[in-house]
């Protein structure tokens, strides 16, 4: 039974791995035409990184535990240039320096983060349905 | 790996008794009883919890809940299984 409870646990570590990438797309989003942040360079994206989560069990075996987030990294592409001598943070050229965010990609990216979710959600369902089969064993 | 089935050993006429076990059905239906009541606790918890904004993941708390709801339908499923088997015996004509 323990067991079963793991597997629901290892679904939950991956839905809230999509939770946080929600999150990270979601601020990238918001952000893609911030110009001003507190490094005074316009914002960068941000990537989270996943990792496998393993644990070392009494008996000396590993056993993984689902996903976790590691970290949060900042994409270091280049900024894009945009002309636009009216805005307060162009350069002596006219040229601002945009977010490296781009609206489309996060966009895929977030119906990516919504489908993983949807499937962590399916391994969970999966693993209640036949813990519920296991129940009716015997049942006639 | 699944394991060779082994063969029913022969039955002790003085009854059967594990090893490990400590104490009889009730003791242990009690003690599962009070596992399922634990989780069924913090299940609630995590709901208020989550009310209260200390959680912000949702799908914690329903999975919880899931879980202290599938050892309470397990336990349930335990207990009257072993009830069955009681009454079986009871209405044996002897």
């Amino acid at each position: 039974m323990m067991n079963e409870f793991k597997i629901m646990t290892v679904s939950a570590t991956g839905m809230s791995a999509q939770r946080l990438r929600l999150d990270v797309i979601s601020t990238n989003i918001a952000n893609a035409e911030t110009t001003r942040t507190e490094r005074g360079e316009p914002y960068r994206r941000k990537i989270p990184v996943f990792s496998e989560y393993l644990r070392r069990t009494v008996d000396g075996k590993v056993e993984s535990l689902g996903v976790r987030v590691v970290r949060i990294v900042e994409d270091q592409t280049p900024f894009r240039l945009v002309y636009d001598p009216t805005h307060p943070d162009a350069n002596e050229e006219g040229y601002v320096q945009m977010p490296n965010v781009n609206v489309l990609r996060e966009m895929v990216d977030l119906m990516d983060a919504q489908r993983a979710y949807e499937a962590n959600v399916a391994a969970f369902n999966v693993t209640k349905s036949i813990v519920n089969s296991a129940l009716q064993i015997g049942r006639v | 790996m699944v394991d060779r089935i082994e063969g029913l050993g022969p039955i002790d006429p003085r009854g059967y008794q594990r090893k490990d076990a400590k104490a009889d059905f009730s003791e242990i239906l009690k003690e599962a009883l009070e596992k399922v009541n634990e989780m069924q606790k913090k299940a609630e918890k995590m709901a208020d919890d989550f009310a209260t904004g200390k959680i912000s993941n949702i799908h914690e708390v329903i999975i919880e809940a899931e879980k202290a709801s599938i050892a309470l339908r397990l336990t349930l499923e335990v207990r009257n299984r072993i009830v069955e088997a009681y009454r079986e015996i009871m209405r044996m004509q002897l």
